[in-house]
């Protein structure tokens, strides 16, 4: 059973972390009772073995719909509660249900301890899996969990992010010029500043000096997206220097990374960053920031990491892998899906292979 | 890393990489078995799948050796390092079963690609890993593991609350957050997901309750059972194909040993007595006694006198070489360095014997506070009230040692008893040295009262001597005295070996009511043949004193003549300001 706030028909990076989480789970035989607060799943095809009921928000109705289903549905060996905010709920569940608890964090949720019933909840997890090493590390400052409990289980890079030509069309399209250009994607959010958009801009008259016709292509959609459009204008002077191209379908994010130059996003709180490695699977080189879980995701081979305020750093990072060229994609084989499958399928036997916490149901 | 641990093993050094990358190993050789190059370490099985690394000694191996050849293991060297590999191919992880010896070692299987990770039942060889979600380090020190520059320095409250409460950081925990200590007595498996639960095969308590199930004996019996066991202990712990020295002091249970060795036909045998320039020819000398004792024996005996101004020049040395903070391990420096400076690598120790034999008045005292006391454990916050009294009592002057306090709150069960005895600062003082938000994390975390009584847990209650043997056994000799005998002793590149401290030896004892109706503890002279000298009984019941105590009050800075557990307070907040200074939060 699985209750997660993000299911099948939603997106981001918590709906494609469980979407592909599931999908691995189901192609090593394993089904699942999805209970989203958040997706509709009808007109969709789920993998086998995966049922997803309608979704409810409310939290109270969830409350009781959660462990009616759980009820009517059971036995369950596994409760697999997909965020910090719900482990109270889920570990109820899971004792009730006489199942394994599996909880799963993501990155900034653990950022602070939560109130006593849901540390108690989160302690009582038969596993924890995180992103990364960071997330782990934070999780543990709070949390009284054997550490063998937390096992680290980063995002995947979907078969779609491979490498091929740039597309002359796309630049055409957005009139991004013959210059090099760099790439940011992600949310525009307000409660999502330290993704590092305003580092980049405050970059940019440095960088254009240099490099005659740079421009910085920023996906993304967000509430915040108006001040950040002032910010670049402020910043930046010159309103053709960063083109704001709004929210880019799955589908066509290889294209647009084949096509730019750098991968550039400073940020100081990615729970892992996904968004790097999507850019190294297509070729491009990343320019990250210190800070998160993004030092799982940045290796060597694809980038480097920067203080996300020390403009100079930026700057000088950003010349030194313009002129290195495209990365090779190789690098990031570990974490392509099959190889998240396998992981997770064996994390799943891991935990299955822990006694139940309660006498077995009848 | 390797450098680090270098005066752990001066003989050699080795390192095995995986052919894939992702596993390595590095090995530092201190040479007592097989001292040939055949005995270096890393090694492999013949046909490469197995690879181990490995601290300690094996004193069944040749027995074990045999059994295996005979179902037609075929063997390379003449090591028991070998026989740990041999032995893993025959029966996997429950090998750990079979051994006796003290052992910490890592094995690789790479036929199920999977780490073993063991350590002997009774927590002699120290092992120490950190598992940041993606690599697993294992080391004998953790601060080998620190030396490496990729495990964090993240303070662990547990751990710090711990060293303030007990004097030693009881495991699993460390003063460092991202490093833990494998349980004596458990192995740990490592697969593609990562580190598992480590697992228990050996309890104390489980140990001493199977043994008080045996049918009852009389006294002569009893001793007769005694001298026995102490003999096959001594006769397995030579088991070296170097000299085997003696530790020697004006006490009974080294002595037992030294006269044993004597009787086991050892010749040569070198006795190292640690004395004390401010006792020097006063009744507080052990060194003459000792020599009575080297001379019944007819060792060799050498005694290294240490005065103020070498331990003072020493410190610096002694806490750097601490691998935790302790409170502890001074004597068995200063002893190791003697040992050193002679030439030797390996001596008995009389370490264990205590716990075996109900030395410490803990094994009166605990009983005793529980049988009064146990009407305020019913009391619910009755014993809080009352020592929250009796505290500020003595804040404002009463006379009286500041754990006297927690008679009634902590008095009246096992646990909190055990607690109340062999506690440094008691929990309600801690906030006085550490933050207060470190102090709740930490006590909650380690949860110190219910960490105790879970070494109790044996189906069936043991009775009073045997709870006492069981705590002393698996929390202040596992957490301070093994420790200190290990990072002491290694700092001088010494193997010290402990006769009493093995669970074949506990396991032949008389159950505890016997050792105590039969005195064993005085029992222990009469042992060996010829029986210790009578002025080393007489002397027993005096009791001994060292100027450590002083030494250390004044090293933190105090100067008042005191007992060494008053010392140990101050000494406790010494070694915690100077040696873990990034952590001194007060």
């Amino acid at each position: 059973m699985a209750l997660l706030t993000d299911g099948y028909g939603t997106r981001g990076g918590i709906a494609r972390y469980n979407q592909d989480l599931f999908g691995a789970l189901a192609e090593g035989g394993a089904s699942a009772l999805i209970l989203p607060r958040l997706g509709n799943a009808s007109g969709l095809t789920l993998p086998p073995g995966l049922e997803q009921a309608p979704s409810i928000f409310g939290r109270f109705h969830y409350f009781l719909h959660t462990l009616w289903a759980g009820w009517r549905h059971r036995p369950f060996d596994v409760v697999f509660c997909g965020h910090i905010y719900m482990a109270t709920l889920g570990w109820m569940v899971a004792r009730l249900l006489g199942a394994r608890f599996w909880l799963q964090a993501h990155g900034a949720e653990v950022n602070e301890a939560p109130d006593r019933l849901t540390r108690r909840a989160v302690e009582a997890a038969d596993i924890v899996t995180v992103v990364s090493r960071a997330t782990r590390c934070t999780l543990l400052e709070w949390a009284d969990l054997a550490p063998e409990r937390v096992r680290v289980l980063p995002d995947t890079v979907r078969d779609i992010f491979v490498p091929g030509p740039p597309s002359e069309a796309l630049r055409a399209q957005w009139n991004l010029g013959t210059g090099p250009i760099l790439l940011t994607v992600g949310r525009l959010a307000a409660s999502e500043r330290y993704k590092g958009h305003e580092q980049i801009f405050a970059a940019l008259p440095a960088l254009r000096a240099k490099f005659p016709g740079l421009v910085h292509v920023v996906a993304g959609e967000g509430d915040d997206r108006a001040r950040l459009e002032a910010r670049a204008l402020e910043l930046v002077g010159d309103r053709n220097a960063v083109r704001f191209v709004g929210f880019v379908e799955e589908e066509a994010l290889p294209d647009l990374y084949r096509t730019a130059d750098l991968f550039v996003m400073p940020s100081a709180n990615e729970g892992f960053g996904i968004v790097y490695l999507e850019a190294a699977a297509c070729g491009l080189r990343v320019v990250g920031g210190v800070g998160g879980g993004s030092g799982d995701a940045i290796g060597e081979q694809i980038g480097v990491r920067v203080e996300p305020n020390d403009c100079e750093a930026l700057v000088r990072a950003i010349e030194r892998l313009l002129s290195q060229g495209r990365v090779n994609s190789e690098a990031i084989e570990p974490y392509r899906l099959k190889n998240f499958a396998i992981t997770a399928q064996r994390l799943l036997a891991r935990l299955m292979a822990h006694p139940r916490r309660m006498k077995d149901a009848a | 890393m390797s450098d680090r641990m270098a005066a752990r093993g001066p003989d050699g050094s080795g390192d095995w990489v995986s052919a894939d990358g992702r596993v390595a190993f590095t090995h530092r050789r201190l040479a007592i078995i097989d001292l040939s190059s055949r005995g270096a370490q890393p090694m492999l099985s013949a046909d490469g799948a197995l690879t181990i690394t490995f601290n300690g000694e094996i004193y069944n191996y040749r027995e074990l050796r045999a059994e295996l050849e005979q179902k037609g293991h075929v063997f390379r060297t003449e090591t028991d390092t070998e026989v740990l590999l041999q032995l893993y191919a025959d029966r996997g992880p429950a090998m750990v079963e079979a051994l006796r010896g003290m052992f910490a070692f890592a094995l690789w299987d790479a036929r199920t690609r999977s780490l073993l990770l063991a350590r002997d039942p009774l927590g002699i060889k120290p092992l120490y890993y950190a598992d940041d979600g993606w690599t697993l380090r294992f080391a004998s020190q953790a601060k080998v593991l620190l030396a490496g520059g990729a495990v964090s320095r993240e303070p662990d409250p547990a751990g710090i609350v711990g060293f303030h409460l007990f004097g030693s950081v009881p495991e699993p925990f460390t003063v460092w957050r991202g490093i833990r200590t494998l349980p004596a007595g458990t192995t740990l498996t490592v697969d593609a997901t990562g580190p598992h639960a480590p697992v228990p095969y050996y309890q104390v308590a489980a140990s001493l309750q199977r043994r008080a199930t045996e049918p009852a004996c009389d006294p002569k019996a009893a001793r007769a059972k005694l001298r026995a066991a102490v003999h096959d202990s001594v006769r397995y712990h030579l088991v070296a194909d170097v000299p085997v020295a003696v530790f020697l002091s004006a006490g009974l249970d080294s002595g037992a040993l030294l006269g044993t060795m004597a009787e086991l036909g050892v010749r040569d045998i070198t006795a190292v007595t640690l004395a004390f320039d401010e006792f020097r020819g006063t009744p507080n000398d052990e060194a003459p006694l000792a020599a009575d004792v080297a001379a019944r024996y007819g060792a060799r005996h050498i005694v290294r006198t240490v005065d103020r101004a070498e331990f003072e020049r020493d410190l610096p040395a002694i806490l750097e070489a601490m691998d935790l903070p302790t409170v502890d391990g001074i004597n068995t420096w200063f002893v190791a360095k003697a040992a050193r400076e002679a030439g030797i690598k390996v001596a008995l120790s009389g370490l264990g014997a205590d716990e075996c034999f109900g030395g410490y008045p803990s094994f009166a005292d605990v009983p005793r506070a529980v049988r009064f006391m146990r009407p305020f454990h019913f009391m619910p916050g009755v014993g809080a009230l009352l020592r929250a009294a009796l505290s500020t009592a003595i804040r404002l002057g009463v006379n009286w040692h500041p754990k006297a306090a927690g008679l009634f709150q902590y008095g009246g069960d096992w646990a909190g008893a055990y607690l109340l005895r062999r506690a440094v600062y008691m929990p309600w003082e801690l906030a006085n040295l550490l933050e207060p938000d470190l102090v709740a994390e930490g006590m909650r975390r380690l949860g110190p009262v219910g960490r105790i009584g879970a070494q109790l847990k044996a189906g069936r209650p043991l009775g009073a001597f045997d709870r006492v043997s069981a705590l002393e056994t698996s929390l202040y000799m596992r957490n301070q005295l093994l420790r200190d005998a290990d990072w002491a002793g290694m700092a001088h590149s010494i193997e010290i070996r402990v006769p009493y401290v093995d669970p074949f030896f506990l396991s032949a004892l008389p159950p505890g009511e016997i050792l105590d109706a039969v005195d064993a503890k005085a029992a222990v002279a009469d042992i060996p043949s010829p029986p210790l000298p009578e002025s080393i009984r007489q002397r027993t019941k005096t009791g001994f004193t060292t100027p450590v105590g002083q030494w250390l009050h004044a090293a933190a800075g105090m100067r008042e003549d005191v007992s060494f557990s008053t010392a140990s307070r101050a000494w406790a907040r010494h070694v915690w300001r100077a040696g873990w200074p990034e952590m001194a939060l007060t």
